[in-house]
């Protein structure tokens, strides 16, 4: 039986699901022979690799750069080397793509079309961002705590009764250990960051009520 | 300077003195914040993906730690993880007003 006939959506599912753990999720290790003994053991391993190849191809892409995917042009989704997660297309255009692709000559069944579009509905926000993760060079953050102390006393100032706010932050790069930075502030300081905080909310309001 | 006592009980030897150094320790541990930058920025595309989209906020702190020297220190955060980090702030805020 040819992997391209056998459709019941576990087997398809399942191979999405693992592709997109080695490559989204920053899980690899996952072997084309355990794939296939797991999820198609009918399938004899050098059909197997080319429709492993092509489920990749269709999910992730990983054609070079062509003309049509330079940023901030809308990439034309007949282009060879498009795939659905790297143009993070929206339902239309995965619907369009997927059509396209049963028409190609060694593309998809309409069953196995049907496993990816549903497959892509509940997993995309889900890889968008491990995608954007693993494009962030900086630090994220990763967590945030904090406490709020009276202090009483001090040998470095006059103050009595000061409340002292300590916040903990939890840094970290991509595939990294958590750095930790405390902080402390006082209410002055806080206020501070409050006013700065809420321009930068005032920036994030008019970035997005910009039409694109 | 009082002589040191031959292994007196844990609860003798936590004299005051040894609680302030203990906390004047934890205190000059941290930080204090210096300085505050951010800006807004647009991840357009990447190698690993063309078509990002996603707007977010990096910020650079300066810190200077006990002893006055000064470090950078500098992170980014999605729009979610922002809102959730100024809604913090504004917890923060409200609790120390009313210690």
């Amino acid at each position: 039986m040819a992997a391209g006939e056998l459709e019941g959506s576990k087997p398809l599912n399942g191979l999405l699901n693992a592709l997109a753990q080695d490559t989204f999720h920053g899980h690899p290790g996952i072997t084309e022979e355990l794939l296939r003994s797991q999820l198609y053991p009918e399938v004899p391993p050098e059909e197997f690799r080319p429709f492993l190849a092509k489920m990749r191809g269709i999910l992730k892409g990983g054609g070079g750069v062509g003309a049509k995917d330079v940023a901030g042009q809308k990439v034309n989704i007949w282009a060879e080397n498009q795939s659905i997660a790297s143009a993070d297309m929206d339902f239309n255009q995965l619907e369009a793509f997927l059509t396209a692709q049963t028409k190609k000559q060694g593309g998809i069944t309409s069953d196995q079309a049907a496993v990816i579009s549903k497959f892509w509905k509940s997993h995309k926000t889900k890889i968008r961002e491990s995608l954007m993760n693993q494009s962030r060079w900086n630090s994220g953050l990763r967590g945030l705590s904090w406490r709020v102390d009276g202090k009483s006393q001090s040998r470095h100032s006059a103050q009595i009764h000061t409340p002292v706010a300590i916040i903990e932050l939890e840094l970290g790069k991509y595939g990294q250990k958590s750095e930790f930075l405390c902080l402390e502030f006082d209410e002055v300081k806080v206020n501070q960051i409050l006013k700065t905080l809420s321009e930068v909310e005032e920036s994030i309001s008019t970035l997005i009520s910009q039409p694109n | 300077m009082k002589a040191p006592l031959p292994h007196p009980p844990l609860a003798q030897r936590m004299q005051i003195r040894d609680c302030w150094a203990l906390i004047r320790h934890l205190f000059e541990a941290r930080n204090t914040l210096v300085d505050f930058q951010w800006k807004l920025g647009m991840a357009v595309s990447s190698d690993t993906c063309r078509s990002l989209k996603y707007p977010y906020v990096a910020v650079m702190l300066k810190v200077a730690d006990h002893s006055g020297q000064v470090k950078t220190k500098c992170f980014e955060m999605t729009i979610p993880q922002f809102q959730n980090f100024y809604r913090q702030f504004k917890e923060i805020a409200a609790v120390i007003e009313t210690v």
